[in-house]
């Protein structure tokens, strides 16, 4: 493969840029027309089986899927206009998802269904159950709603300290709700769960466990190590600086196996990905 | 600059070191592809944190109520569908009685997935509304779960078809999560089974067994919580992998098995292409030495 990186003008750079844009048309102009073979042939059989119907637009969703999949996957190659038109339709129908997402999940149950039950209940959810208590109902919902407006305030020319009253609620109350669920489950749990016998026996027999007892005195060694590393009040040297170098070597293991995993899943998600071209597109496998 | 032989060529290892990255791409693709065109398998040991999985769900007792929670979306579906396919059909076969959930707005979707192509096609006999439910999604990450450590049905007060919980013979007693003999989350992320330990075991650490799957990038954070707060974990597709291998070894399908075997397909690309990559790095740092020691690196 050459390096088309070159930003060396003239017409040596011109050339190869117009043979790409005949490759990527190309491209387009056969994906399309085997596309388009691959519709009408359902499309025909619809007519023969009504159950065809299903799989004319199951056809269409798998081709548009597979542009999708092999339109990012180009990147890889160098950028181009597949590659464009794939992010800018990933980007917007994800901005559209969570926008609409956000409105039936959140806002509608939420708050329009409690500030207005039976309106809601006749245009949008006609399995809303009726509340034993609308007036508190009500009452209540009227507190993030006017919250929600002020919060909003920020986007008008005037007034925008207005925002940081409900900016100071929201910091305060998830504050508040992870602290202590992060002493409890993080600091005290977990200290309980380092604090533990450094020679392990096993509990059926009772024998001596050597790797139980290498995992007991590692993880501790490692707790108090790093715990060192991020100690600094006193100087890293001595006892306390070979303490340190220590934990930074745990810290490298950490970070390489958390890369491990991470590669593991993103090849995962590359596998996934070609079992579906292989299989369901191409239905070679 | 490339380092030279004695005939004026770039060495084998100056030509290494700057090599188009592309070739690189196409070597992990053909890695990652050939496997799944020979249909490679390889043998998978089950792991502890996979059996102690597979023994929390065991230990239940027969008939119990667990809530298995879909923390995830399709972007995170390679790694634990398999792993959720295998849940549920584990948790079916073993008699337990499954209450849905999702903490991630199309978890509810990729739970309707795992219903329809593993709970209903491997145990059709199962009823809905007393054999398993379907909760659906809920805004509010950690707070669902704090307000359903305490108060279910104010959290949930219909299921995904409307039906009140009153209604549903399977969760019409629940209360709170201590009702459930185990929860296990699915997870990608934020909320999830963090969220889980934190806002769920924490509250009630004696009552349930608490398991959980997660996506590679996720385990470094949750490893800490195995195995005291955590019973058991699946860690990325390779835990899903050794789970499969328990799951199918004690509850065997005898038709559409490979539902239940797609941990293990995505693991022949993953040693191929781990094998790819520990010799690129291997590659990688020989010829960084060798163009340090002549001078030559850049």
């Amino acid at each position: 493969m050459s390096d088309h990186g070159s930003n060396e003008p003239g017409p040596q750079v011109q050339a190869p840029r117009k043979s790409y844009r005949f490759l990527w048309l190309s491209l387009a102009v056969l994906g399309l027309s085997v596309f388009a073979l691959r519709t009408a042939s359902a499309a025909q059989a619809q007519g023969a089986d009504p159950a065809a119907a299903q799989d004319l637009w199951k056809t269409i969703g798998i081709w548009c899927a597979a542009f999708m999949t092999l339109g990012i996957l180009s990147f890889l190659y160098k950028d181009n206009p597949f590659y464009k038109v794939c992010e800018s339709i990933l980007i917007g129908v994800s901005a559209a998802y969570w926008m609409v997402n956000g409105f039936w999940s959140t806002l509608v149950p939420n708050l329009f269904a409690k500030l207005a039950p039976t309106t809601v209940r006749e245009i949008a959810l006609p399995d809303l159950p009726v509340s034993a208590t609308p007036g508190t109902d009500m009452a209540l919902a009227f507190v993030p709603l006017v919250l929600g407006f002020m919060l909003l305030w920020r986007l008008a020319p005037r007034g925008g300290w207005i925002a940081v009253w409900p900016l100071a609620f929201i910091i305060g109350t998830t504050a508040g709700m992870r602290l202590v669920a992060s002493i409890e489950a993080d600091l005290l749990a977990q200290t309980v769960a380092t604090v533990r016998p450094l020679v392990a026996f096993d509990k059926a027999t009772e024998a001596f466990d050597f790797w139980a007892t290498v995992g007991a005195v590692t993880s501790v060694a490692g707790v108090l190590s790093v715990l060192t590393y991020f100690f600094f009040s006193v100087e890293h040297k001595g006892a306390v600086g070979a303490t340190a170098r220590l934990g930074v070597w745990f810290l490298m293991i950490t970070f390489g196996s958390a890369f491990g995993l991470t590669v593991m899943g993103r090849i995962t998600l590359l596998a996934q990905r070609f079992e579906f071209l292989f299989k369901e597109w191409l239905g070679i496998v | 600059m490339h380092e030279h032989n004695g005939s004026g060529s770039p060495s084998f290892l100056a030509r290494l070191g700057g090599i188009d990255r592309r070739w690189i791409f196409l070597a992990m693709g053909l890695s990652i592809a050939l496997p799944i065109l020979l249909k490679l398998r390889f043998p998978e040991y089950p792991g502890p944190m996979a059996k102690a999985t597979f023994d929390a769900i065991e230990s239940v007792p027969e008939g119990s109520t667990v809530l298995v929670a879909f923390d995830y979306d399709p972007a995170s579906a390679a790694e634990l569908q398999p792993m959720a396919n295998a849940m549920v059909h584990h948790c079916a076969s073993r008699g337990h009685k499954i209450v849905f959930m999702a903490l991630w707005p199309l978890g509810r979707q990729l739970a309707d997935k795992a219903i329809e192509e593993v709970l209903l096609e491997f145990h059709p006999g199962l009823r809905y509304g007393t054999d398993y439910v379907q909760l659906g999604y809920q805004a509010g990450n950690e707070g669902v779960i704090k307000l359903m450590a305490t108060n279910v049905p104010e959290q949930y007060k219909t299921d995904t078809k409307g039906t009140p919980l009153a209604s549903l013979p399977l969760v019409a007693q629940i209360k709170s999560t201590a009702d459930f003999a185990l929860i296990a989350s699915i997870s990608a992320g934020y909320p999830g089974a963090k969220e889980w330990v934190q806002f769920a075991e924490s509250a009630n650490p004696e009552a349930f067994k608490l398991v959980c799957g997660s996506t590679g990038v996720q385990v470094s954070q949750l490893l800490p919580y195995y195995p005291k707060q955590l019973d058991g974990m699946l860690v990325a597709v390779k835990g899903a992998a050794e789970y499969e291998m328990l799951v199918e070894g004690k509850y065997p399908v005898e038709k559409n098995a490979e539902r239940l075997g797609q941990g293990r397909v995505r693991m022949g690309p993953q040693l191929v292409a781990h094998m790819l990559m520990i010799g690129l790095i291997i590659l990688g740092n020989i010829a960084m030495v060798a163009g340090r020691s002549r001078g030559g690196a850049r």
